[in-house]
Order: structure tokens, then sequence, then C-alpha cells
């Protein structure tokens, strides 16, 4: 096996975990979202009366839902376009 | 692609650095304020529907009539719902792809939650029911403060997002193909526009309580 640099090794490893978490980050929270919208659905059909309501609550745990998320894509683009550890170790001036 | 970031295009008296998302910020103020003042004129019922709408959205979250807080929620939406769009205006770029134009939302959403607060109950009063049984207290402030970062993230990753995956596209095919994801840039912006004021108005509904004191 070929000796890496310690930046490329550092930038692999950073794209390959950012990558990894993207994925993650992006699976779970609309695999939640999509079992909030199962059951919005299902009461929305049970009591058309209260739909309103029922859609209000919806859209604000969407979104906390969906923030989790966010955080993670937040993180992700630091990794990459701002990454604190290749400034730390291996400052290229 | 380092279009995406803003740059400091020149600094106040030699110290205070203004970026280009500030200038495109007072480009859409004086924007909004000649729009106004034009359709005050012509067509008044437009302005009624808009504020309407701003306020039936908001009396239905705080559950109690949303006059004394419309002026604030009111414009807090409007001023998102443009600055989340004004890259699509040639030379001007998206006030809120700078974390800094959120944040100053999230605060000036902090601050007012606690004075609407203090205004409803007294100071005596507020501080009560935020530590009604007293180990509560730690655990409201960090509510406080990790509501106001979130607000803060979720503002800023949503519209920095878009322009992400518009700018990256643009860099790999140039005409025309952009153009969905920019159109999706905007239906999420005018959603995060409505969300915004929609959160804000909830905390200023958990401060106030259920107000029947």
């Amino acid at each position: 096996m070929a000796e890496l640099d310690p930046g490329t090794l550092v930038t692999v490893v950073t794209i390959v975990m950012a990558t990894l978490g993207m994925v993650l980050g992006a699976i779970l929270p609309a695999l939640v979202e999509g079992r909030a919208v199962i059951k919005a659905l299902e009461g929305m059909i049970r009591q058309p009366e209260s739909a309103g309501d029922i859609r209000n609550t919806l859209l604000i745990s969407m979104v906390l839902l969906e923030t989790t998320a966010i955080y993670v894509l937040l993180i992700v683009l630091v990794l990459i376009f701002a990454n604190p550890l290749l400034d730390r170790f291996f400052p290229t001036g | 692609m380092d279009d995406v970031f803003p740059k400091v295009v020149f600094k106040f008296f030699g110290v205070i650095p203004v970026r280009d998302t500030v200038i495109s910020t007072w480009v859409m103020m004086a924007l909004v304020l000649g729009v106004v003042l034009i359709l005050r004129r012509s067509m008044p019922e437009a302005l009624e529907m808009l504020v309407d709408f701003i306020s039936d959205t908001v009396s239905n979250m705080l559950g109690r009539p949303a006059e004394p807080f419309l002026p604030f929620l009111g414009a807090i939406m409007i001023f998102l719902l443009l600055a989340n769009n004004l890259g699509l205006l040639p030379f001007l770029a998206t006030p809120t792809k700078d974390i800094n134009t959120p944040l100053a939302l999230a605060l000036v959403v902090f601050f007012a939650v606690h004075y609407f607060g203090i205004r409803e109950k007294g100071l005596w009063g507020y501080l009560k029911s935020m530590a009604t049984p007293i180990f509560i207290f730690p655990l409201e402030i960090i509510g406080q403060l990790s509501r106001t970062m979130s607000l803060t993230l979720r503002l800023f990753g949503n519209i920095i997002s878009s322009e992400f995956i518009v700018a990256v596209i643009f860099s790999l095919i140039q005409p025309i193909v952009p153009l969905p994801m920019m159109l999706l840039g905007t239906v999420s912006g005018v959603f995060q526009a409505y969300i915004f004021t929609i959160l804000a108005s909830s905390y200023i509904a958990s401060a106030l309580g259920s107000g029947e004191k």
C-alpha cells in the first residue's frame, strides 16, 4: 500500500465521513417525517373537522424534525469547505 | 462556487466591514418601502389581503387576537419572504445566506419573546412562570438558548443549501438546467419565511401562557 501524506488522508477521511453523515442524516429524518405524515393523514381522515389544527401541528413538527437534517448538512458543509482539522494539523500558510 | 459565500465590499470608516448581503438588504428595504407606497395608492386591497393572511395565521397560532404582535411578526414575515428570494434578482445577494442575518433575526425574536412575556405577566410573574418547579429553571434557560440557535441554523441551512445546489449545477451545466433547482429554492424560501413566523409566534404564545389568569 502506497504511503499517503497526512493531508490527503485527512481529506479522504473527511469526504467519506461527510458523505456517510449526509446519507444517514437524510434517511432518518425522512423516515420519521413519513411516519408523522401518515399519522396526520389518518387523523385528518378520521376527523375532517379538525384538519386545520392537525395541519398546523404537522407543519411545525415537520420543521422540527427537518432541523436535524439541516444540522447534519451544516456540519457537512463545514467539514468540506472550512475543515478545522486541516488548518490545525497541516497549516498550509 | 465562491459566489455562495458573502464577500466584504467596503469598510465603513475603515473598520466595520460591510458585506454584499448587507448592501442587498438595504436595496431590499428601499424596494419594500417603494412597493408599499405605490400599492397604497393604486391597490390597497392587496395590502389588506396580506395583512389579513398574516393576522389569521398568527392569531391561529397564538390563540388570541393578533393585534399587539402583528407589527413585529408581520415585519418578520414580509422581510424573510423577500429576503429569501432576493438572490433571484440580478446583482443582488440573498441576505439570509450570510449567517449573521438569521442570527440577528433570531436574537430579535429572543428578546421580543421576553419583552412580550414581561409585559403580559410583570417581571416577577414571568420569572415565576419560568420556574414553577424550581429545578425547571436551568432547563428553561437551555431551551431558550437552543431555540434561538435552532431558529438561526434552520433558516441559514435551508437557504445556503439551495444556494449551493444551484451553484453546483450551474458550474456543471450552464443554461436553463439550474432553473428547476432555483424554483425549488424559491418554494423552500417562502416556506421558511412562513415557518419562522409560525415558530416565533408559538414561542411568544408559550411566553404569554394560557392568558386566563
